[in-house]
């Protein structure tokens, strides 16, 4: 049972980033806040991990009317902290769940703290019906939700077993990807993913389930739909790319996007790989990804530089994108055997 | 190379065991390129790296080098940071942020 649930505060509790808005602070989020008194009446304790200054704090407390237990604000580490609070307040780790909306201090915590139970908001929302919760009734599809997590948590205690490379325990555990052409009935997904990937995302723009509907049927576009398992469990449809096949030699990839669900297990970088060279076997001299550049999408610049994508300095246009190129000559990143391409035309 | 890189180049190989989990690139060469087969550097870890960097030495890459060449090498890495903060590692906590 979760005794403890550990916040984050900017774009968590709060709808906003604290210090970024001094005139006008940002509300609370108002879902996040109900969850907040739903649990509180259930005798669950809230306690915050935050990098802003202490007044942070207080703001939070104010805002949502919850009273917090404990709380960390500084700019040390999110695992530090979440483990700071365990201690201080007597529980074990098995007790305490985190909720953070950066996927990147997500993954920083299960790896150091396998035994938390590690949320997004969006997460966080539904969890307060799962079992661990302590809901008066439980049904069926919050247990089922309940377990994915519980497969998560299976597999970050495995990865942070393993030793050796990263690749070698993506093949132990069975990964498999699919790269198959986006269906109509994928467009309702497509959309949720455009929605709630921000750190895996390169065009920042959110899509509609009808506007992916129209892209999937168009001439002279290919929708992929990406897929991911492994010995653990399913996780669906996680990432999707928007290709642009040009006559003129170019394949330009308008839309990247994947879940923090994919995220460390080699997902993006196969995408990438594949879409280098299905572009190269079609003929395609060159591959661009136009890139929104912002703080948030580091995680994205990163797998576009991996896979041997570069922007020309300073080229970040006036609507903040820059166009990430690669030529298809030469040596293509590679596509692991574990992945798993259905027909493409 | 500035006095301070051999010790920024130690400090950047502790950073990469704890971010990827392995140890065995305790001992990485500073030539090794991180992208690709051997580190195979991936956006996770790579944006976990960033931020340690970021922590420790208040340099934020990523704000600098919109292609992320700094990353080439753990060598890249170090002059990168060298050339901006002179000094060696903060001591912990005690970074600018």
């Amino acid at each position: 049972m979760i005794k403890c649930v550990v916040w984050d505060i900017d774009n968590t509790v709060l709808s906003g980033v604290y210090l970024e808005s001094p005139d006008r602070l940002p509300d609370a989020d108002p879902v996040i806040a109900s969850v907040l008194r739903e649990l509180a009446s259930r005798g669950v304790l809230h306690a915050l991990a935050s990098r802003n200054p202490p007044e942070a704090a207080d703001y939070v407390r104010q805002v949502t009317g919850t009273s917090f237990a404990a709380a960390r604000c500084g700019w040390g580490s999110k695992a530090d902290a979440v483990a700071a609070i365990t201690a201080e307040l007597d529980l074990t780790l098995d007790a305490v769940a985190f909720v953070d909306d950066d996927m990147i201090e997500r993954a920083e915590v299960a790896a150091a703290l396998p035994r938390v139970l590690v949320l997004s908001p969006e997460d966080a929302a539904d969890a307060a019906s799962w079992p661990q919760f302590g809901p008066a009734v439980v049904t069926d599809e919050a247990r089922r939700r309940a377990e994915m997590y519980e497969q998560r948590r299976r597999r970050q205690a495995a990865s942070s077993k393993f030793a050796g490379t990263r690749e070698e325990f993506l093949r132990q555990v069975g990964t498999r990807v699919t790269i198959a052409p986006a269906v109509a009935g994928d467009a309702a997904r497509l959309h949720e993913l455009s929605v709630r990937t921000h750190q895996l995302n390169s065009s920042g723009v959110p899509l509609g389930a009808a506007e992916f509907g129209v892209l999937i049927r168009a001439p002279g576009r290919l929708v992929v739909a990406v897929r991911l398992a492994d010995d653990f469990g399913d996780d669906g449809l996680v990432g999707a790319a928007v290709t642009e096949l040009d006559d003129a030699g170019t394949w330009s990839v308008p839309l990247v996007m994947m879940s923090c669900r994919a995220l460390g297990r080699g997902v993006l970088d196969s995408l990438l790989g594949w879409l280098c060279r299905s572009a190269a076997r079609a003929g395609a001299r060159e591959l661009q990804v136009p890139c929104l550049v912002t703080e948030r999408n580091v995680p994205m610049r990163l797998a576009l530089a991996a896979a041997g994508m570069r922007a020309a300095a300073g080229a970040a246009g006036a609507d903040g994108r820059a166009i990430f190129a690669r030529s298809l000559s030469g040596e293509l990143p590679p596509v692991p055997d574990w992945v798993t391409v259905e027909t493409v035309p | 190379m500035t006095g301070a890189e051999p010790a920024i180049l130690d400090d950047l190989r502790q950073l990469l065991v704890t971010v990827t989990g392995r140890p065995d690139l305790g001992s990485v060469a500073a030539q090794t390129p991180l992208f690709g087969a051997g580190v195979g550097l991936d956006s996770l870890a790579g944006t976990m790296l960033l931020r340690q960097v970021q922590r420790r030495y208040g340099v934020d890459v990523a704000a600098e080098d919109l292609n992320l060449d700094a990353l080439e090498t753990l060598g890249s890495l170090a002059a990168f940071i060298a050339e901006r903060v002179g000094e060696g590692p903060w001591p912990e906590g005690q970074g600018p942020c």
